[in-house]
């Protein structure tokens, strides 16, 4: 009678040990499919998010904006590397209904041909994305811009060329003088009242003053100035100085075939000399760089053949 | 008598055991099955999302390649590339921007009154460029066409002489 008893006892005990066992199994084993699921949406997120910054180049338009709708709420990740032509590695995490608010990051892709500009990490279900060239004095690449939906911005000041600008980035987001969103980030030009963000400077070049410091920028680097983190503007703004002086080298490489077949230009010292001056400049060098941008604009525009933009 | 009975209940509640046992490790197997299952569907859909992306990539990236200063006529043209640019790109200077490109390959070809035959440039009636090729072997194509300009000057007249090309990329496929 004891040995049935104990054999009960033993066949329920072994029960429940391997029933839990399973059950702790088939948990862990869900909880890591999710993740790995979850994990494998956030890279392809982000892929898509690289493909979106691919269609929103402006190309011949003087600027474009669109938005990017996301299921749930979503963290962008945006890291920037300055080496040569370096990149931007854009990684996503979405919100997790299980232990860590946050998801662990999806693989990160990088992106060398755009300039990405945003704060380092930015969340939101909604977000919008412009593009605006960079002409310098030729266009050299599309500037783009990722900034949430939900935080609104306030234009304040703004006249003339500047205000047409702001005008045509369409930023649903974004007030224009007579601000109602209290919660908004208030940019000013010039001297204002409670402005979190100041601008001196006009549409050619000047600087953005937030969180105490002092951002340099040229044409439409203004806006990459007011929505970035000063980081990755800088960080991008190196990318593109450098990318500015590769371009310079090809077109005085591009004067002698030119002068070749006749179709001459005095473009080539001028060229050289810029892609010495831009290859291994930083944002704080942008004004006087702008100058010179404008002196080789204006003697490209004289050229019989011009290097760049040809006019007839 | 009764220790042949017990030896019995005891050869019973082995027999219990075992079964047990045995249902314990086909229920393991049964989960282990099922994971591997569910794993692959999921990761036969990961490698076709991994696939159409690319795809996408390259698509667009034909549009970004034929609007970068580096290659493009100017910032008004569309779809323009600079024979000039292009011959540069072609004899060298792409291997400083090795790291750039998002594509397996770069070719432009002229394809208006040309011969069949690629005829690498810059060689005499060449009507081939090979702007970059990262080696990758197993590759699919993507293309589109674009006029093939360089700025001539005849007498006081300047104009842009223009061919009909074919901007090529190639996308990375998993090997």
């Amino acid at each position: 009678m004891e040995d049935k008893k104990a054999q009960f006892d033993f066949v329920w005990l072994f029960a429940i040990i391997a029933g839990a066992a399973i059950l702790t199994l088939a948990i862990y084993g869900a909880t890591k499919f999710s993740d790995t699921t979850r994990f494998k949406t956030d890279s392809k997120i982000a892929k898509e998010i690289a493909i979106i910054t691919d269609s929103m180049q402006a190309g011949i338009a003087e600027g474009k904006t669109s938005s990017i709708s996301l299921n749930q709420r979503t963290r962008i990740n945006n890291i920037c590397f300055e080496e040569n032509f370096g990149r931007n590695s854009i990684s996503v995490s979405t919100r997790s209904g299980i232990g860590e608010e946050w998801n662990r990051n999806g693989v990160p892709i990088s992106v060398r041909n755009k300039y990405i500009f945003s704060e380092k990490i930015i969340e939101g279900k909604k977000f919008i994305v412009f593009s605006k060239p960079f002409e310098f004095p030729y266009e050299v690449s599309d500037l783009t811009v990722i900034i949430p939906k939900e935080k609104y911005y306030c234009f304040s000041g703004f006249e003339g060329i500047l205000l047409e600008n702001i005008q045509s980035l369409n930023l649903p987001n974004a007030q224009i003088e007579n601000c109602t969103i209290e919660l908004a980030t208030k940019i000013c030009y010039g001297p204002g009242i409670d402005c979190d963000i100041r601008v001196n400077g006009d549409h050619i070049s000047g600087s953005v003053i937030k969180s105490e410091e002092n951002i340099k920028y040229a044409g439409n680097l203004l806006y990459a100035a007011i929505f970035s983190d000063k980081e990755i503007y800088d960080c991008n703004v190196k990318r593109i100085l450098y990318r500015t002086g590769k371009v310079a080298e090809e077109l005085s490489i591009k004067v002698d075939l030119m002068n070749a077949r006749g179709c001459s230009s005095n473009m080539k010292s001028d060229l050289l000399i810029w892609q010495h001056l831009t290859t291994n400049a930083t944002s704080d060098e942008l004004k006087t760089l702008s100058n010179q941008a404008k002196n080789l604009e204006s003697k490209n525009n004289g050229e019989l053949c011009g290097v760049w933009d040809w006019k007839d | 008598m009764w220790s042949m009975g017990l030896e019995r209940l005891n050869k019973k509640g082995q027999m219990k055991i075992q079964q047990m046992a045995f249902m314990i490790v086909a229920v393991f197997i049964f989960f282990i099955l099922a994971g591997i299952f569910l794993l692959r569907i999921s990761f036969a859909g990961l490698y076709e999302d991994v696939d159409r992306l690319e795809r996408e990539q390259a698509i667009k990236s034909l549009e970004v390649i034929a609007d970068m200063q580096e290659l493009n006529c100017g910032s008004s043209e569309y779809f323009c590339l600079d024979e000039d640019k292009l011959r540069i790109m072609s004899e060298g200077f792409s291997m400083e921007y090795e790291d750039f490109w998002s594509v397996a390959s770069i070719e432009v070809r002229k394809i208006y009154n040309t011969t069949r035959e690629d005829i690498e440039c810059p060689d005499i009636n060449c009507n081939y460029y090979n702007l970059y090729d990262s080696g990758q072997r197993n590759k699919e194509t993507e293309s589109t066409f674009v006029s093939i300009c360089k700025r001539v000057r005849s007498g006081d007249l300047r104009y842009n002489q223009c061919e009909i090309g074919k901007l090529t990329v190639g996308r990375f496929i998993n090997e």
